[in-house]
């Protein structure tokens, strides 16, 4: 199995834990990664707020890479990214004037997007191609007791008529299903399909910390160990920003957030060193040693 | 088929505090939507059940509720896709608005929001003696947001609203674009002062819930994003949203990947001292974890194909 | 003091279009609807609006010529003049107001083709342009900050000497029933489709303005004039706009084959609506039919077509019937639609007779526009396009004419016994024991009677048969009980009243049948299938009594326009 691994900005930059963790847990399970060097940020969605073309020219570059790599599929790590390639992706494939011209200013580049392109976020790996029975035999640690809250960031979800959601009608609860698989119990909460509040924490930022204390009040309210997050974007806020969130809650609440791979790692037996689980704001260590006594 | 609805009732006037949930159990035809199912209910079983609906055709939105937690029209939800094998359906009133009776919410805070953003045309001078002349490509892109039936879904999906009553709200910004993007109002730059302040485009998340539960495909966070473009264009760049862009694009423009510290800074305004102190400290607990990027702004690593990314944003920008 | 100068019942597209012009002329004025305006069933009209505008070869002439044609010549030819004479302006005011009407190469206004008519002289918004009309005209309502009284359901007209003072109403929110009076009241509440099952009207039509009039002593005219629109979908019923046949689509029989070739040679799929859903009934009759339906065919007209101007009812069939218009075609049938009958008034919308000569009776103060009036624009038949354009005209008229009426009224008091007697009746319905009768039951009973005699084709035995129905469920209505008790959002109670009103309304309407010998336009009878000039090139008019409805006939007005043959 090989993927053209697309990192994003965000796991080589303010959450290296993610990158580390994706490659170890791929190590494991034999998934092969061979990351696009020199690709773009795919906009996050706000370069297509400046321009909705340049944003669909760098994602149909990367995809234009991915071809020359010889491989069809690009694996992201990062809901966001998943979401925003997939419009990209489907703006371009739903309409081959739009691609003609986007594929003009690739020429310059030496590069052209033939339209074979599936992009699928480690999560729909998992389930789709690996799927849950064999990775249930790679579960040497089972989280057994251990509550998880999932949640998944917008982008992973929607627009759903980009995101194969009709296709695919699970996919909104691929997270539980893999949280069961490693045997840990899938915490139910109202805001699991939710927005984090990421993108607007540098614009408004009371609204963004008030959705963080939503998310990790109500998941802990519902008994959650910890919450597990696809996309390093909803990390960044839920886990570095959540004691800015509980100050302005006036509530501690202390939710560990773990990145997908970090939680199937713990599973598969990887150290807390391998995982990067000492690097996040909100600490891991009362979840690791409820893990270990089990372990 | 037979359809379990699980509906949330709630009466005012009765002496039980708060909502509960109540089952009903009736058989019904595979082609029913969910307000049949409902109007069954309430003709057969209970006619104390109080829910608003009238065409039947998704076109007066009056039906919006939740179902399953979704906001939904019910009059096009089916139930055979809510419920495949008759499995337990939620229907609950509409999320952010204040519930009248059962199904029914007061809609004074939807229409609230639509009149503060001033929802009619304001043309100056005297009227032509005939139409104003316009091309049909100008209406036919209003075609989508006057398409909207004022249903309130994406009111009820707003995760914004959820946390901040003050924001104007999906349906009224869509309304809003429609009058900014209609060449016969000329109140244009007022319009996109007014909703370049606070509480306005800006506070939105882009978490495309209004997208997704739009039964009309109007998709009001894209509208957003149009007025955005529109308040960038007309020069009002002086706002953190605006420089957000600003910096994001200068930052991949540079680097081919993003900067995140030097966004941070730049949104806040490089002179916005209260602030970068007040995140100093985080600055300082992620730099313990080893996690900042410790090489900013100038000193941003740029990435493999960088130039390539430059070159394609010398030419796509405008 | 009156609490307003003007109240406009009813907040559609007459009911709105009649507060702006009353606000315009300066007065007081106030809206009340049952539901908030912009959920009006005026969203429904999909296809356009009609107007001689366009220039070329089309005229307001041939605009009027093809409406009096299309009424089978029953349409009161002065109404129908000053209509289409109108009609060019109210567009342009439309126009002004902010409605986002198609437009040609040049940026001006570009019309499409409909049924019944000579040139494509139809305006419209893709096919929302009843939605793009109601919405742009609530606007308007929001610029003016006209008073909206949203979700209050009239219960009672106030009629002291005989004049309209306002109404007794009840806010639904809360349950509180309370008077609103005003000097001139205009009834604008639409049509009385729920009284058939199936219809292509809302929930909310229940023909309210029509009865609370007709039980105050006025005069319904040519109610036995139900419109069936020729595309329903199967199952649902819900509306496929005539504009799809106006764009080119086809109707096509079990064995594929264009029908309406043999009926209507010249028009063929756009003759008038009656004569398109006649030849429907009749292949479906004949045996060429698929369960009870017939087939719209749009596949030659390509995907870009369908999905830019079509794009609503696309949708619409899919979501309601599975079925994808660009590659399938689509079941259809016809379906109860229109009632071209309603409210008498005259040419200034009033519901009175001011000459005290024409013979009619009616309530002096109230004033109706819509399809709750009968002014009579449509005859026995209306054509598609014309009925948005018969809200918008009468609808301005009715608010200039109601002010000028209101100016000239004292201030007045009413008595408290308004009040007290609609609240002992109310309280009256919650005290009733439950018998076991349910309102939804007894409406289905009444909408099936309906459908079944007083539909496409009909005849003096069923006819008969519905009157009888009619009033045997009047005798239950009198018992039926309203079983929730709540004072907040009670739609037991309302649905209650509701179903008073459409009783009230089909009484009239098998009234007005059995009344007509022969066969004209909408009502054609099988056992007299001629149209008969020299003894019914007249209106019926019938009004409420005790013992039952008094039919009687009216003449029509007439201009120019002889009776001839109608070939399409």
């Amino acid at each position: 199995m090989k993927y053209a691994f697309y990192p994003g900005c965000v796991s080589r930059g303010g959450t290296p834990e993610l990158y580390d963790s994706t490659i170890a847990v791929a190590n494991k399970l034999g998934i092969e990664l061979e990351e696009i060097v020199g690709a773009a940020c795919t906009g996050a969605g706000v370069l297509q707020e400046k321009g909705l073309k340049l944003g669909d020219t760098l994602n149909a570059r990367t995809f234009a890479m991915a071809e020359r790599m010889g491989l069809t599929t690009i694996m992201t790590i990062c809901s966001t990214c998943q979401g925003v390639m997939a419009q990209a992706n489907k703006r371009l494939l739903d309409n081959p004037d739009y691609l003609a011209e986007v594929n003009q200013e690739l020429k310059p580049e030496g590069l052209e997007y033939t339209g074979r392109i599936v992009i699928k976020h480690l999560a729909w790996v998992l389930v789709e191609e690996i799927g849950l029975d064999t990775l249930k035999t790679f579960v040497t640690n089972p989280l057994e007791d251990m509550k998880i809250a999932p949640f998944y960031g917008c982008y992973i979800l929607r627009p759903s008529n980009a995101l194969g959601t009709d296709e695919n009608p699970g996919r909104n609860e691929y997270l539980e299903r893999i949280i069961e698989t490693l045997s840990g119990e899938a915490v139910n909460f109202p805001g699991r399909l939710q927005c984090c509040g990421f993108p607007i924490m540098l614009i408004n930022e009371k609204n963004s910390m008030e959705m963080v204390g939503k998310h990790t009040h109500n998941a802990k309210a519902a008994g959650a160990d910890a919450m597990v997050t696809p996309c390093p974007l909803c990390h960044l806020n839920l886990d570095g920003q959540q004691p800015k969130a509980q100050a302005q809650r006036g509530e501690k609440i202390g939710l560990p957030i773990l990145h997908l791979p970090q939680l199937v790692g713990m599973a598969m037996g990887l150290t807390p060193k391998e995982l990067g689980l000492g690097r996040h704001i909100v600490s891991t260590k009362k979840l690791l040693s409820k893990a270990s006594v089990r372990a | 088929m037979q359809a379990n609805l699980r509906v949330r009732r709630y009466d005012p006037e009765s002496a039980e505090q708060g909502s509960h949930l109540q089952d009903y159990q009736i058989e019904v035809p595979d082609h029913f939507t969910v307000l049949d199912a409902l109007m069954k209910v309430r003709e057969e079983d209970d006619p104390s059940l109080a829910l608003r609906c009238s065409c039947r055709a998704s076109i007066c939105g009056s039906c919006a509720m939740t179902v399953n937690g979704r906001a939904s029209l019910v009059c096009k939800t089916k139930m055979l896709d809510v419920a495949p094998d008759g499995q337990a359906v939620l229907v609950e009133p509409m999320n952010n608005q204040r519930v009248v009776k059962d199904l029914v919410v007061d809609l004074q805070f939807f229409w609230g929001k639509v009149r503060a953003v001033e929802p009619y045309l304001q043309p100056r001078g005297e009227e032509p003696e005939g139409e104003y002349i316009a091309s049909n490509e100008s209406m036919l892109n209003l075609l989508t947001p006057m398409g909207c039936i004022m249903c309130g879904a994406c009111v009820s999906a707003c995760t914004v609203l959820e946390v901040d009553k003050n924001f104007l709200g999906p349906a009224a910004l869509a309304k809003a674009y429609r009058f900014v993007a209609d060449p016969r109002d000329d109140e244009t730059q007022q319009r996109l002062e007014s909703l370049n302040e606070s509480s306005g485009v800006w506070d939105c998340t882009r978490c495309y819930m209004c997208v997704d539960v739009c039964p009309k495909g109007v998709a009001p966070m894209d509208r957003i994003m149009d007025l955005r473009e529109s308040i960038i264009e007309a020069g009002m760049t002086n706002t953190p949203g605006a420089r957000h862009i600003e910096s994001f694009a200068r930052t991949v423009a540079h680097s081919g990947s993003l900067d995140e510290p030097m966004l941070a800074i730049d949104t806040w305004g490089r002179t916005n001292i209260i602030k970068l102190m007040d995140n100093a400290m985080l600055g300082f607990r992620t730099l313990r974890r080893g996690k900042l990027p410790l090489r900013s702004g100038p000193f941003h690593p740029r990435r493999p194909g960088a130039d390539a990314v430059g070159r394609i944003f010398k030419r796509l920008s405008k | 003091m009156a609490d307003h100068d003007v109240l406009v019942v009813g907040a559609g597209l007459a009911g709105m279009r009649a507060a702006i012009s009353a606000y315009r002329s300066g007065a007081d004025v106030a809206m009340m609807s049952k539901v908030h305006p912009v959920r009006s069933h005026s969203n429904a009209a999909q296809g356009g609006i009609n107007a001689a505008l366009g220039g070329g070869e089309d005229s307001v002439d041939s605009h009027i010529y093809d409406t009096v044609k299309g009424s089978d010549y029953l349409g009161d030819q002065d109404a129908i003049e000053l209509m289409c004479n109108e009609a060019p302006q109210e567009i342009i005011n439309l126009e002004h107001m902010g409605v986002i009407f198609n437009r040609d190469d040049e940026g001006r206004l570009g019309t499409r083709a409909f049924g019944g008519a000579s040139y494509a002289r139809t305006f419209f918004v893709a096919d929302i342009t009843g939605q793009a009309i109601l919405h742009v005209m609530y606007e308007q309502i929001l610029k003016a900050g006209v008073r909206s009284y949203e979700e209050w359901f009239v219960t009672d007209l106030i009629i002291e000497n005989g004049e309209c003072r306002g109404v007794i109403a009840m806010e639904m929110l809360t349950g509180k029933i309370q008077s609103i009076t005003a000097k001139a009241v205009i009834l604008a509440t639409g049509g009385v489709g729920r009284a058939f099952e199936p219809s292509t009207n809302a929930l909310i039509c229940t023909g309210d303005g029509m009865a609370l009039a007709y039980r105050a002593g006025s005069t319904l005219l040519d109610m036995e004039m139900v419109q069936y629109h020729p595309t329903t979908l199967a199952g649902n019923g819900v509306l496929l706009t005539e504009a799809a046949r106006g764009e080119g689509a086809y109707l096509i029989n079990s064995e594929g084959e264009r029908f309406m070739e043999k009926y209507a040679p010249k028009m063929k799929e756009l003759a008038s609506r009656d004569v398109v859903s006649r030849s429907e009934a009749t292949e479906i009759e004949e045996g060429r039919g698929v369960d009870g339906c017939v087939f719209l065919d749009l596949r030659h007209l390509g995907a870009e077509t369908i999905l830019t101007r079509l794009k609503y009812i696309h949708e619409v069939a899919y979501d309601f019937a599975g079925v994808d218009m660009v590659t399938e075609p689509v079941p259809i049938r016809p379906g109860q639609h229109y009632i071209m009958g309603g409210l008498k008034t005259d040419v200034d919308t009033r519901a009175w007779d001011v000459t005290g000569t024409a013979g009619w009776n009616g309530v002096k103060g109230l004033f109706a526009a819509g399809e709750t009036a009968c002014v009579s624009v449509h005859g026995g038949n209306r054509l598609g396009a014309n009925s948005l354009l018969e809200t918008v005209v009468f609808g301005k008229i009715a608010g200039e004419k109601a002010v000028e009426y209101a100016r000239e009224q004292k201030d007045f008091t009413i008595a408290d016994t308004h009040l007290s007697e609609t609240k002992e009746r109310i309280k009256g319905l919650f005290d009733r024991a439950d018998n076991g009768e349910r309102t939804a039951a007894v409406r289905m009973e009444l909408g099936q009677v309906m459908n079944q005699h007083m539909a496409v084709f009909r005849n003096e035995e069923g006819m008969q048969l519905a009157a009888a129905k009619v009033r045997e469920l009047q005798e239950r209505y009198k018992k039926l009980p309203v079983i929730h008790k709540g004072a907040v959002y009670n739609t037991d109670l309302i649905f209650h009243m509701e179903l008073g009103n459409m009783l009230d309304c089909a009484e009239a309407i098998c009234a007005g049948g059995l009344l007509r010998k022969e066969s004209r336009g909408a009502h054609f009878r099988k056992d007299m299938p001629e149209r008969d000039d020299e003894n019914w090139m007249k209106h019926t008019a019938v009004t409420f009594s005790e013992e039952g409805p008094q039919a009687t006939t009216l003449p029509v007005a007439m201009t120019r326009w002889e009776p001839q043959k109608r070939v399409y």
